[in-house]
């Protein structure tokens, strides 16, 4: 392995932290919100990082709760995800890389990505629905715009997945050829 | 597995212990463990011509094939 591969990969490494820490973040923040909007609903003018669904809140209790279980379940999926790319990062071995391990955690992430993909159409399609009725779903769009992005990156982990688990055999093949 | 490697019998046979046998074929102690115990999936030509050279015995005193 060259010097300047080790030095992408620990900077990989770094940055798959920070993410997840900022994520954990997020869904924490989310996760208290919600209580609290449960027990004291004068807070929902000021959720986490300012978002206000007061009006979605008055009009309909129901479609607040299920609107922002959407978005408290989409950042919970990420922080999830770059957990499992944290382990990955943390137990590969770049000298011997084609491992077992290695080629379910690969799986797991495809899983996962499509999982938030899947979750975040959904989603949004639920809040162009209630646009109809009168709710105002603009702020909503920074939590699920993406999500025919994470849906193409599944694909494509997936097929990676695939040759990786391939590669495995290959390697395990390998090493009880004498 | 169908094909039963039969190297601990040759061994026996020419009185060399594995430490021998993979000083002589250039083969680590776990390869050649791995060929013994039957674990093997495959096994190069060149490491077989070794064997053989080694044991001065033929492929098919080695290599047995028996059906499940």
């Amino acid at each position: 392995m060259s010097k300047r591969n080790n030095f992408v990969f620990t900077g990989l490494h770094i940055i798959a932290w920070i993410i997840f820490v900022g994520l954990c973040v997020e869904a924490g923040g989310l996760i208290v919100n919600f209580i609290f909007s449960l027990y004291k609903p004068e807070f929902i003018q000021n959720l986490y990082q300012k978002l206000d669904l007061s009006q979605m809140y008055n009009l309909n209790k129901w479609v607040f709760f299920s609107i922002y279980s959407f978005i408290l379940f989409i950042s919970i999926l990420k922080a999830c995800l770059f957990y499992v790319v944290i382990m990955l990062l943390h137990k590969i071995n770049l000298l011997k890389p084609f491992d077992t391990y290695v080629a379910g955690q690969i799986k797991n992430i495809s899983y996962y990505t499509l999982s938030i993909g899947l979750i975040s159409y959904i989603a949004r399609q639920t809040a162009q629905s209630l646009q109809h009725y009168g709710f105002e779903i603009d702020i909503l769009n920074q939590f699920w715009a993406d999500s025919q992005a994470y849906i193409l990156m599944a694909a494509v982990i997936y097929v990676i997945a695939t040759i990786f688990s391939r590669g495995v055999e290959i390697q395990n093949e390998n090493d009880l050829t004498v | 597995m169908p094909i039963i490697v039969n190297l601990d019998v040759m061994m026996a046979k020419r009185k060399m212990s594995l430490n021998e046998l993979s000083e002589k074929v250039e083969l680590t102690l776990s390869n050649l463990s791995i060929l013994k115990t039957g674990k093997a999936k495959a096994i190069r030509f060149t490491t077989l011509e070794a064997i053989c050279n080694a044991l001065d015995c033929q492929p098919g005193d080695i290599l047995e094939y028996k059906e499940d």
